[in-house]
């Protein structure tokens, strides 16, 4: 049987990929929406709105990155499961929350800057790269939650 | 940048044009409004045909392969018009209207068939349903639920209801009305949302008729595809057709700046770079002896275009600096110092020794086969260098397709810390790197005052605060109080009155959260090299799991390893290119950069789909 600190920090695992993912997907959504309507007035842009749509999928596998690293420190994925007091659980939920929710939010609101990038491509195509970095700002905060997450997690102890 | 004078005959006009785009050093300006030479706008017509047709083609023509190079041209034969081009356009042009006319004919017979569909049953020839002496008819639909309703509303009335199929819009009715009944008849087909049906003016029945427009369709569709084979055909000519299209768009090009005129001369006008005059008289020179050409500075308050110069290792980084903006002329070139930045942190962030081969490999041949020019080739060699450096970072932290292997440093996921310390090491130089510019260009342009007060002064403070980490005893915190010093006296220098200089000159050094922030930025060097890292070990442990799993299993391992490593891989590329270009753009670049250069676009040959050579 798993003890509540274990159960706690799959908790953790959870919010981290479930909600950066859930970031990634509306930002990538939004993004897509936006590029599907320029490729129908000039499919030759595919390749440049391409890129601007992709830029706010990394939440999603940075909320992967650490929801794996928390499951194969607590050894679900070698089969040995160890057993975690309730305050390293209670750590490890915790460390999954910053990329979790700065993922979610980072994600919708990149995938909003990303959708007006694809517009700029679509009026001025020369200028996708400045559309690019627009967007690439406001990873810096899915960056910073990564970097934090991170720490979190190295700093449980078993 | 020197200005280039032009005066020569008209005659000569042609040919002088001609060998300056061959030559493609002089970029042309024209005071005010252009002045297209006669004729230009015909050939900017045929060349929107062109592009039109290329379009048509391209739908028809087999696919090209994603790797396959532009052809080459010699000069002397890209100079003849081809004749063919011009009948293949023209030709191209009028099947594809042909072919668009027909299928139009044939889905509006198709739409007419549709919607006679719900009246085939009626018996009557569409020629005698005519109103006569003492009746009326009506011919439409009406909510299939509506007709028992309206049945019993005109029981009563001197009328008559056929029905028939039912169609999208509701139930196919024929109502005949005696004349006494009309108003009231029609009252009640107003009540009950009676939709009018019109049919086609054609005699016979409905349903001969719809078999006759069926069979008309489909022979003019039958005509849309023998025309379609033919368009198929010649579309196999593409390369002709895109060669024309380069001949007019340079041509265009040509042609669009005729400069000012005399009956005899004419005068133009450009920009050069003050190395290459000798190339542009010699162009002239060979085309004819009446000619005089002058070069001259720029005059106060005239910008010219800026262009940048560097050695071939740097060069392509001229292209990061181009996504966000040319250098002011006079100004300094960025690149010299934002090159090895940009490579180191290039590398970081993808960080696998295995990936960095793969990249290096796969993106050398790409440049053997495609040869990509000016801006493309530029970004590819960037990413080229920085999978090199790639390679360098990964073996320095063992990571080598997500294994660990051999780390010559450490590895970054085990000794956070440690990592940590270097991106802030390496951001940190980075920073001073971009001040100590700024100090650069102060003193040369003599501001000596600023360039002690805004750049020295931080210099100071941060040596002090390194020092007060390294060093024993108060003299790190004494250099830092000086720095700091020096900010709160001369950093409200333009204020008037003593008390608002100071005030204003505390105020400065609030911007020491600037370069906080500025140098925290650089934790995403570990943190994107982490994302690389993990995905690669997630694939990798997936993969094994699969492969426990018999020889399917190993079949599928090989899928997500092959699929997922080239996914990682591409999707690090764009990050680890993005991020170690905004590393320069806001945290180096907005330290001393002086943007609000103009491209430098001469008149040259520049083709879409060929390439010129000589």
């Amino acid at each position: 049987m798993l003890s509540l600190g274990t159960a706690l920090a799959f908790f953790g695992a959870a919010i981290a990929a479930g909600l950066a993912g859930i970031g990634s997907a509306m930002g990538v959504g939004i993004a897509g929406q936006a590029a599907s309507g320029v490729v129908s007035e000039d499919p030759d842009k595919f390749g440049s709105v391409l890129v601007l749509q992709a830029l706010p999928g990394t939440q999603g596998i940075y909320g992967l990155l650490i929801a794996f690293i928390i499951v194969l420190n607590i050894g679900a994925i070698d089969g040995n499961i160890k057993d975690l007091t309730l305050f390293q659980g209670l750590s490890l939920l915790a460390a999954g929350i910053p990329i979790g929710i700065g993922g979610l939010m980072s994600g919708i609101y990149q995938g909003k800057v990303a959708a007006s990038g694809i517009y700029l491509t679509a009026k001025r195509p020369e200028e996708v790269g400045k559309g690019i970095i627009l967007t690439a700002m406001v990873e810096t905060y899915a960056v910073l939650s990564l970097l934090i997450s991170f720490i979190m997690v190295n700093g449980v102890k078993f | 940048m020197k200005k280039a004078t032009l005066f020569a005959l008209k005659e000569d006009r042609d040919a002088l044009l001609l060998e300056l785009q061959k030559n493609g050093d002089l970029m042309l300006i024209s005071d005010g409004e252009k002045n297209p030479l006669e004729g230009a706008a015909e050939i900017s017509d045929q060349l929107q045909q062109t592009k039109e047709v290329l379009k048509f083609v391209d739908l028809h023509a087999p696919k090209k392969s994603l790797f396959s190079a532009k052809p080459t041209v010699a000069y002397d034969r890209f100079l003849k018009e081809i004749q063919e081009g011009e009948k293949l356009t023209k030709q191209l042009s009028e099947l594809s209207e042909r072919i668009s006319t027909k299928r139009n004919e044939a889905a509006t017979m198709l739409a007419q068939v549709a919607a006679l569909d719900a009246w085939t049953d009626m018996d009557i020839p569409l020629e005698d349903l005519q109103p006569t002496e003492n009746t009326t008819y009506f011919a439409g639909y009406m909510e299939d639920a509506q007709v028992p309703v309206f049945k019993e509303d005109i029981a009563s009335l001197n009328a008559e209801v056929i029905s028939f199929k039912e169609a999208p819009e509701g139930r196919a009715l024929l109502i005949f009305a005696h004349k006494d009944s009309v108003a009231q008849v029609k009252h009640f087909l107003k009540a009950h949302d009676f939709l009018d049906m019109v049919f086609p003016k054609r005699t016979g029945l409905v349903k001969e008729i719809a078999v006759d427009l069926t069979k008309a369709a489909q022979q003019k569709n039958t005509v849309a595809d023998d025309l379609e084979v033919e368009a198929k055909t010649l579309s196999g000519r593409q390369g002709e057709l895109e060669l024309y299209y380069d001949q007019l768009a340079t041509k265009e090009e040509r042609m669009a700046q005729g400069g000012a005129e005399t009956d005899k001369t004419f005068y133009l006008e450009g920009w050069c770079r003050a190395d290459r005059t000798g190339a542009i008289e010699k162009a002239v020179a060979s085309v004819t002896d009446a000619y005089e050409l002058t070069f001259l500075d720029p005059a106060e308050g005239e910008i010219p275009p800026s262009v940048m110069e560097n050695n071939a290792l740097v060069r392509p980084y001229e292209s990061v600096v181009e996504l966000y903006s040319r250098p002011l002329p006079g100004t300094m070139d960025p690149n010299l110092f934002m090159a090895p930045f940009h490579f180191i942190f290039f590398g970081m962030m993808l960080s696998d020794a295995g990936y960095g081969l793969v990249l290096t490999v796969a993106l050398y041949i790409l440049m053997k086969v495609l040869k990509p020019k000016d801006f493309v080739g530029k970004l590819t060699m960037v990413v080229l260098l920085g999978s090199i450096s790639t390679i360098i970072w990964g073996a320095a932290f063992g990571g080598w397709f997500g294994l660990e292997w051999k780390p010559l440093l450490f590895v970054p996921m085990k000794e956070p810390l440690k990592m940590l310390a270097l991106c802030f090491g390496l951001g940190g130089l980075h920073l001073i790197v971009g001040i100590c510019l700024k100090l650069y260009s102060d003193l040369k342009s003599g501001n000596v005052i600023g360039a002690i007060a805004d750049e020295a002064s931080w210099l100071i403070i941060f040596a002090g605060l390194a020092m007060m980490a390294v060093l024993p005893g108060e003299i790190g915190k004494w250099t830092a109080l000086f720095g700091a010093a020096i900010i709160v006296l001369f950093g409200g220098r333009e204020k008037k009155g003593i008390f608002s200089r100071l005030m204003s000159g505390v105020l400065s050094l609030y911007n020491i959260s600037g370069y906080l922030s500025d140098l925290l930025s650089y934790s995403r060097l570990f943190a994107l090299g982490l994302a690389t890292g993990v995905i690669a070990m997630v694939i990798n442990t997936i993969a094994g799991m699969l492969a426990g799993a018999g020889p399917v299993g190993i079949a599928a391992a090989v899928v997500v390893l092959v699929g997922g490593h080239i996914f990682n891989i591409i999707i690090n590329i764009l990050g680890a290119f993005v991020h170690s270009s905004r590393l320069q753009y806001i945290e180096f670049f907005g330290k001393f950069f002086q943007t609000g250069g103009r491209a430098f676009v001469p008149l040259a040959l520049r083709t879409k789909y060929t390439d010129v050579t000589n």
